[in-house]
């Protein structure tokens, strides 16, 4: 099967990874550079007790993770079209931890990358912190700017942080979007309501490549908090982080995830 | 969603607040550049795929021999989490290069190496040595399995039936559980496709069982 994928006004490259699941790079829509290259490194899962007392904390462990890769691929990735897009998909399952990985693209300029959740967990009270990793080159690597729909208005973000959703989105339902100054086309990102996201805004720099895990140092920030300092995004190369919180309930299966879509690129 | 046809309409980005403050690390801020860099657009694909096994091969060579590293390879305690290829922008001057990232863990000094080995110049181009935790190898996670396998005090617990269903990477939340600063791994048993019904925590620096837990109480 190639792994090159010309479809629906899309052309973009995909390979499965050891840790991070189907990685996409070098996407393309309607003949224009978009992603450098997006992918899911890794889903933490928290556990909380299931029942309470007082003689111990409320969160006593640390939290878990499994690679989605090589090493939990369940069946082969798949590449289908449906009405209006392309879509790829994997499923992946380590014990009780159940997932299947998509990325779908729309012939609207619309691209997808979710993650649907399910299996049973240790037990009931858990959650899921899946953590999908984007570096856009809208129109070129550089020259780009981050901004956060609050206050009833796009606001230009300055430095390198964090961003969570507060419930404020425009008329389309996004809450961030990467600019491009030269082209005036914009990425934008909408993330499902039920997600309770936030996204993490990093100026690219070599040695800040994907982790191959979540853990840094003891005692310090995870990826990616660890990698926000406080440089400028204004003009720079600007790799973005969509962080859901999923909580299992008895609804699962979730898709976890945002839409996110080009506009302006004409 | 809404089920509209893709707007056109170019967006307008804001203005921005005020200037920028320089980092204390030294990484000042920068005037914003106008006009396109270098094109990422002309990146070659197939710098993307994955390495053979003769460029795994060289990339390890190359990396154990480097000086930085003679001291792990002396001693030899070290694993090799994985070797993927790395591409990186233009106008980096590795940009078009055949790169490889090796992530290692190096026992005999607790540490994580990190490196991009630049196969068409035969060197390493970048090396971290940190105290984080990369993920565990396959081998280790074979490696706390069995562990937790032969510990007496899970074996105790396990019913018939019940075997290791996974191995997740783990780590301690808090100072007080050993697996906050230690590599460390969380061991499943329960019956095949049903609930787990205990989790072993294994050290393995130690390469011990240090938490035996019931599945309901984790």
């Amino acid at each position: 099967m190639s792994n090159v994928i010309d479809e629906a006004g899309w052309k973009f490259h995909w390979r499965l990874t050891e840790s991070a699941g189907i990685m996409i790079y070098l996407a393309d829509y309607k003949g224009r550079r978009v992603m450098w290259e997006g992918s899911l490194p890794y889903v933490t899962i928290d556990h909380q007790r299931q029942t309470l007392d007082v003689e111990h904390e409320v969160e006593s462990h640390g939290p878990w993770w499994i690679p989605l890769g090589t090493r939990t691929l369940d069946g082969p990735v798949r590449v289908q079209s449906f009405r209006g897009g392309v879509e790829l998909s994997a499923s992946f399952q380590a014990g009780p931890y159940h997932y299947t990985q998509l990325w779908r693209f729309h012939d609207d300029g619309r691209m997808c990358p979710w993650l649907t959740i399910f299996g049973p967990g240790v037990h009931d009270q858990h959650t899921y912190h899946p953590h999908f990793r984007f570096d856009f080159d809208l129109d070129g690597a550089r020259d780009d700017a981050f901004e956060h729909f609050e206050n009833g208005r796009w606001q230009r973000v300055e430095t390198e942080g964090w961003f969570p959703y507060s419930g404020e989105a425009d008329d389309h339902g996004n809450v961030w979007r990467q600019v491009d100054f030269g082209s005036r086309a914009s990425i934008n990102v909408r993330p499902h309501s039920w997600d309770d996201a936030e996204v993490f805004a990093i100026r690219y720099h070599d040695g800040e490549w994907p982790p191959f895990s979540p853990r840094s140092a003891a005692g310090s920030q995870p990826f990616p908090a660890a990698y926000v300092g406080n440089e400028p995004l204004d003009g720079e190369d600007v790799t973005l982080w969509y962080v859901a919180h999923v909580h299992f309930d008895q609804s699962f299966p979730y898709t976890a995830g945002p839409w996110l879509r080009v506009e302006g690129l004409a | 969603m809404p089920a509209k046809s893709a707007a056109k309409k170019a967006a307008k980005p804001a203005k921005p607040a005020k200037p920028a403050k320089a980092k204390p690390n030294g990484h000042g801020a920068k005037p914003a550049r106008r006009g396109k860099a270098p094109d990422v657009e002309l990146a070659d694909p197939v710098l993307f795929d994955p390495l053979t096994p003769g460029e795994v091969a060289d990339a390890l060579r190359t990396l154990i021999e480097d000086r930085r590293l003679a001291a792990m390879a002396k001693v030899g305690r070290y694993r090799v989490i994985c070797t993927e290829p790395l591409v990186v922008k233009p106008p980096h001057w590795m940009a078009g290069h055949r790169l490889a990232r090796v992530v290692a863990y190096d026992y005999s000094h607790d540490r994580a190496v990190d490196a991009c080995v630049d196969l068409d110049a035969g060197v390493v181009a970048h090396l971290e040595l940190e105290r984080s935790q990369p993920m565990l190898s396959r081998e280790e996670e074979a490696i706390a399995t069995s562990i937790a396998m032969v510990d007496p005090r899970v074996r105790e617990r396990l019913s018939l039936g019940e075997s290791a269903q996974a191995t997740m990477h783990y780590w301690g939340r808090t100072a007080s559980d050993l697996a906050f600063a230690r590599r460390s791994a969380a061991v499943l048993f329960g019956q095949t496709g049903g609930h787990p019904s205990l989790v072993a925590v294994v050290d393995l620096l130690d390469q011990v069982v240090t938490q035996v837990v019931p599945a309901e109480q984790w």
